[in-house]
């Protein structure tokens, strides 16, 4: 499989052209518009199916090309999320952080992002979910043809997006049981479905429990508090499963986990893939890439993607490490 | 009136002689504006309450449970079938017992108190006594209903003021609980409450104590309790206050044996134009004693404030004490304010003591977490916020007290939560 990820910070269609997975399509328009300034009407923005389907029909009334790039298919997978020269800044210290990240994301499919510690894999994520320690200051993101640069943090989650935290905070006080509830009916509420009361709902949650192989009293336990790293990382597996996602963003899902641990949390991401969701898995480590196979590893370093490959590149990586990436 | 009734008035009448109102200047009341009470015409309730007041109180009761109105027991509005035999409740006026009488008499007025804690002892027109016998164990809580009836309107700079006094003394080995509740006046009706509690908790005898405070937002609520336990006692209080304009708890534990246990978990809310105060102070005189403490508020209006003062005192002979203390304040609006001063003196010096303060807006962190999972935030908000307080709820150890408490703070906060989201 070939990458189909341009490392190039400009727009240049000529990059993006000799690129074999868009050499199969035309894209007559060039993509020099500025994406951030395509607005979809609120009621497109459900996420059954259907209303997917209707959506070129809105890209056609707002007459902008990158609506049309909702409707791209490869293999006729639809595009999910298309990432362009997004670069970021910390809030506080107007650091710049990400200089500009250019990635594609096709439904079904796994994609793993790899690079050292500061290179920026994880702000990339928490850029994406809209964490407001982080100020995007250029480029855009398109999610299922939304801009989710213009999305709330909690809209970006309804529409589809999960992201699991590395660290996910504790908050006591408020049971994990309530929690999910909580998430659960947001979900149902944009969906227009009913919500569930307590009760229902942790019948409903019951079932997904063995999935992360927890016990029941994990669900009464306060969020977080006084689990260990394996247990949090369990949890924010449980969530997944519970919320579901079209994309699943897991930032170091593999850190401070134990080969069992891991191996349960591997176990249930594969267990929630289908042919039309996909992941974005965030990794120093290739032993997480024997579980969940990627179809793409992308390198991240200094705040950009600068190279991209199949999984070769991961083995390659374990043995010649970062520089070999950079000087090859 | 009854030897104890006199005894305590006549050393109220004294003690008031060398005290003066409290000003800023002094440190218990160094955060605590009393002028509210002070610039007002104080009004002395004198006369027992009408059976026209009675309307005005609620009729959902636990039983057993006494009502008091404006300082008055009330019994036609309380009921007390149930109680094991021995045990006394009611006026001390219709104490019939000798011996109880006697036993009551040896702990009257020992403990010195402040100006409001005499001028309750003056103007008290009964005192209401709780009584357990050695080794009786009471298995339903008692149920103390405080009802403030006579009030007047904002403005009219009238508090009508009614003086509570409570006695009780759980003899050795005796274990009951009790819920005090205070209530009262619909909206803003303006009145002062000026309440003592005062317990003896005999040798090895526990005692769970349930306090919940929603008076009006007019109302100036003075509030003494104090505690004296006997070797290898349990005192465990669970206090949840949101009421008044003006709410002081003077809480006072003296141990007076070894092997004691005391908790104390506290709760304030100043979601309005309202001051929240709890000066707390626990001196430990005696070997092994325990206490944790865990006060909480939350101050939601920018003029609404919170002080809290918490003394521990580990004297010299208190050696292997383990002591606790820790207080968190939530700050939800630009301009509230809280004043906190968690003290531990210590002086033996074979102890474990541990104490920690944290003033705070809710975690950034929470709230994006439950945004991520599609949670918006006036909804995250509420939900951090009443987690907050329900660490000290859920201490309450009746279900229908935690229920009453959890819903008003829901009440309560469903306009603040909008406004600041």
């Amino acid at each position: 499989m070939m990458a189909h990820c341009s490392t190039s910070s400009s727009l240049n269609p000529s990059n993006l052209f000799s690129h074999p997975t868009f050499r199969t399509k035309t894209l007559s328009i060039p993509r020099l518009c500025s994406l951030s300034s395509i607005r979809i009407p609120q009621s497109h923005c459900a996420t059954n199916r259907s209303s997917l389907r209707r959506l070129p029909v809105v890209a056609g009334a707002v007459a902008v090309d990158s609506q049309a790039s909702y409707t791209d298919e490869k293999e006729g997978k639809k595009l999910l999320l298309e990432v362009k020269d997004l670069t970021a800044v910390i809030t506080e210290s107007q650091q710049k952080i990400l200089n500009g990240v250019n990635l594609t994301v096709y439904e079904g499919e796994v994609h793993a992002i790899m690079g050292k510690n500061g290179s920026g894999k994880s702000t990339f994520s928490k850029v994406l979910v809209g964490h407001p320690d982080y100020e995007v200051t250029g480029g855009t993101a398109i999610f299922k043809g939304q801009d989710l640069l213009e999305m709330d943090p909690e809209e970006r989650s309804l529409s589809g997006i999960f992201m699991s935290f590395q660290s996910p905070v504790a908050i006591p006080g408020v049971s994990n049981a309530d929690f999910l509830n909580m998430a659960y009916n947001a979900r149902q509420r944009k969906l227009g479905l009913p919500e569930l009361g307590p009760i229902e709902f942790f019948s409903h949650v019951y079932s997904k429990l063995d999935q992360v192989n927890m016990k029941m009293d994990f669900l009464n336990r306060n969020v977080n508090e006084g689990f260990s790293g394996g247990e949090r990382k369990r949890n924010e597996i449980l969530q997944l499963a519970v919320l579901g996602a079209d994309l699943a963003i897991l930032d170091e899902i593999d850190s401070g986990l134990d080969v069992d641990a891991l191996q349960d949390v591997a176990r249930a991401v594969n267990g929630l893939l289908t042919p039309n969701n996909s992941v974005l898995m965030i990794t120093h480590y290739q032993r997480l890439l024997d579980f969940i196979k990627p179809a793409y590893i992308h390198i991240m370093e200094n705040g950009r993607i600068v190279k991209t490959g199949d999984i070769s590149l991961a083995s390659f990586l374990e043995k010649e490490g970062y520089k070999g990436i950079t000087a090859a | 009136a009854p030897l104890p009734l006199q005894k305590l008035r006549d050393s109220s009448s004294e003690t008031l002689l060398s005290l003066s109102w409290p000003t800023r200047k002094d440190e218990p009341y160094r955060f605590t504006d009393t002028s509210y009470i002070k610039s007002s015409e104080i009004q002395p309730i004198t006369n027992p309450p009408q059976e026209s007041d009675f309307s005005s109180v609620s009729e959902d009761t636990h039983l057993p449970n006494i009502t008091i109105i404006d300082g008055y027991l009330v019994e036609t509005l309380s009921g007390l079938s149930g109680l094991p035999e021995g045990v006394y409740v009611g006026s001390l006026s219709k104490l019939s017992s000798e011996g109880i009488l006697k036993r009551l008499s040896e702990f009257v007025s020992n403990v010195e108190g402040d100006l409001f804690w005499s001028l309750n002892g003056v103007g008290a027109p009964d005192l209401i006594v709780v009584y357990v016998p050695e080794g009786c164990r009471v298995n339903a809580p008692l149920n103390l209903r405080y009802c403030s009836v006579k009030g007047s309107d904002v403005g009219s700079n009238t508090l009508p003021v009614s003086n509570p006094r409570v006695l009780m003394l759980v003899e050795k080995g005796g274990e009951v609980g009790i819920v005090e509740e205070f209530v009262g006046g619909d909206g803003n009706k303006c009145y002062w409450t000026n309440s003592v509690l005062e317990v003896i908790i005999g040798e090895g005898a526990t005692f769970s104590h349930s306090y919940v405070q929603t008076q009006s937002l007019g109302a100036a609520h003075i509030k003494w309790t104090s505690i004296r336990q006997e070797s290898a006692s349990t005192y465990k209080l669970v206090e949840f206050s949101s009421g008044g304009k003006l709410s002081r708890h003077n809480l006072h534990v003296q141990q007076v044996g070894p092997d004691t246990v005391t908790e104390l978990s506290t709760l304030h809310l100043s979601i309005n134009d309202q001051t929240q105060d709890l000066h707390s102070s626990l001196i430990l005189d005696h070997p092994r004693g325990y206490t944790n403490q865990l006060h909480k508020c939350i101050v939601g209006h920018p003029r609404g404030q919170a002080v809290f003062d918490g003394n521990v005192r580990v004297n010299r002979y208190a050696q292997q004490t383990d002591a606790g203390q820790l207080t968190r304040s939530l700050l939800l609006v630009p301009q509230a304010t809280v004043n906190v001063k968690p003290n531990l003196q210590i002086i033996a010096d074979d102890v474990k003591c541990s104490h920690g303060a944290a003033i705070s807006d809710l975690e950034e962190d929470q709230l994006f977490y439950f945004q991520a999972r599609g949670i918006d935030l006036e909804t995250a908000r509420k939900a951090l916020i009443y987690s907050f307080g329900a660490e000290v709820i859920d201490r309450i150890p009746f279900a229908y007290v935690r229920e009453k408490a959890k819903s008003h703070i829901a009440e309560l906060l469903v306009p603040t939560v909008k406004s600041i989201a």
